[in-house]
């Protein structure tokens, strides 16, 4: 599976691409919210006022992607949580309007699957469409949904992605639950903070999926996710994984990790980072981007264009001084759902 | 509140319960259609906003379909609706 284009909507500058000339933005707080474009061209001013902030960057990310392609034959959006703030304000009318007659649009906005219909409904795609929402598992899902499709022939080309939006009334809920930081930090020293919980994030990336090409950016060799592993069945894993490409450890030119500065879980990326792949460059993403269960698409984004040779002025990416063949991606979400991406020139 | 100081009202209304954002209140003259490409730009699902509004806002309800179409046509024919279902007198 090739990745042949693809586009970003995220707490960087990634829609103008200037994210990849060096430019970069450094967040305070615990929420890093996403940089809009001015999707004027893009959504229609009358569609726009409507929508909710995750279909918005979902619909700015992908509909670039697809608007003049015809041959689309899937859109699979991973979405954990969908327009959480959106589900969370048709709630809360429920309560203050006392079951009484309720406006449609923040339930139809609150779906998860919200944007992948909009998706289809803008570009007048009635092929395969469907939303995964496994939680920290939920861009594995899609990217394994999307593999098998093609390698049943069912489609050639497939729009894949993910959305996630920050609710303000869903973090002080998790703020509650111990996930975020108590004291303040900056992106900047968010992987050295060394204190429980971490900081919120929100992105939607988009990728044009083919069953094959000769210009493309990346290619994905392989997918697997475990839910509550040990650290024994996650290197057995990561070790099959590799196995079954015909790679050994030292094959893989660097690695992306999804440390987010939580000190209670990151222990697993510093073990496995240490026992499999020891010489290896470590990136991360989750100080550019934050904590949200999709994340993981910001990592392969990030993969893409540095095996492209396009992202090398990335800022805080470590390359191996060579061209990379091979990247592994690792990510798990809260220690519970992990997942592995391998990708490959 | 008298008919003026009702439309005023209605246009703050509008404009936040279907989200308006290339009108701010004050710039919606009361006989802007509230449909359609020359007036504000509304659609169905902006129907059913503004009859959950009316509900909600204003204690009216808007139930038989031929009405809604005579009433949902401006500001002024919106106002005009409001105060006769609620005091007869006034129209």
């Amino acid at each position: 599976m090739y990745i042949t284009a693809l586009k970003t909507i995220s707490p960087q500058p990634t829609y103008d691409e200037s994210f990849f000339e060096g430019n970069h933005i450094v967040h305070s707080g615990n929420k890093y919210r996403v940089t809009e474009p001015d999707y004027t061209g893009i959504i229609n001013p009358g569609l726009l006022r409507r929508m909710g902030k995750s279909i918005r960057i979902g619909i700015g990310a992908g509909i670039p992607l697809i608007r003049n392609r015809k041959d689309i034959d899937a859109i699979i959006i991973a979405s954990s949580e969908g327009g959480q703030e959106e589900s969370i304000k048709f709630l809360n009318q429920i309560l203050d309007y006392n079951e009484g007659p309720l406006t449609p649009t923040n339930f139809i906005q609150s779906n998860p699957n919200a944007l992948a219909g909009t998706l289809a409904l803008m570009s007048q795609n009635n092929c395969y469409n469907i939303t995964h929402v496994h939680k920290g598992n939920a861009f594995e899902c899609s990217l394994t949904d999307a593999s098998l499709l093609i390698e049943e022939g069912k489609a050639k080309t497939i729009l894949v992605g993910n959305v996630e939006e920050i609710s303000d009334y869903n973090f002080n809920i998790e703020v509650l639950a111990g996930k975020y930081k108590e004291k303040e930090t900056s992106s900047e020293n968010l992987l050295l903070s060394g204190t429980p919980g971490t900081v919120c994030g929100e992105g939607s990336c988009m990728f044009i999926l083919e069953a094959s090409s000769k210009d493309y950016f990346a290619r994905i060799g392989g997918i697997e996710q475990i839910t509550f592993p040990t650290e024994e069945e996650l290197h057995d894993l990561v070790r099959n994984m590799l196995a079954k490409n015909n790679l050994n450890p030292t094959d893989i030119d660097a690695i992306i990790l999804g440390y987010n500065g939580d000190s209670r879980t990151d222990f697993w990326y510093n073990n496995l980072s240490r026992r499999i792949f020891p010489g290896q460059p470590v990136n991360t993403y989750k100080n550019l981007v934050g904590e949200f269960p999709s994340s993981i698409a910001f990592a392969v984004y990030l993969g893409a264009w540095v095996i492209s040779g396009k992202g090398s002025r990335v800022t805080g990416i470590t390359l191996p001084g060579k061209p990379i063949r091979n990247l592994l991606i690792y990510n798990h979400y809260y220690g519970e759902q992990h997942g592995l991406i391998l990708m490959s020139t | 509140m008298d008919k003026k100081e009702l439309k005023e009202n209605l246009k703050k209304h509008i404009v936040k319960y279907v989200n308006i954002l290339d009108y701010k209140p004050e710039q919606i003259p009361d006989t802007m259609p509230l449909f359609g490409p020359q007036g504000l730009g509304l659609d169905s699902i902006d129907t059913l906003e503004i009859s959950v509004m009316l509900q909600r806002e204003y204690g009216v309800k808007l139930t038989d379909p031929a009405e809604a179409r005579r009433v949902l046509v401006n500001i002024e024919t919106v106002a005009y609706y409001i105060i006769s279902t609620k005091s007869p007198v006034e129209k």
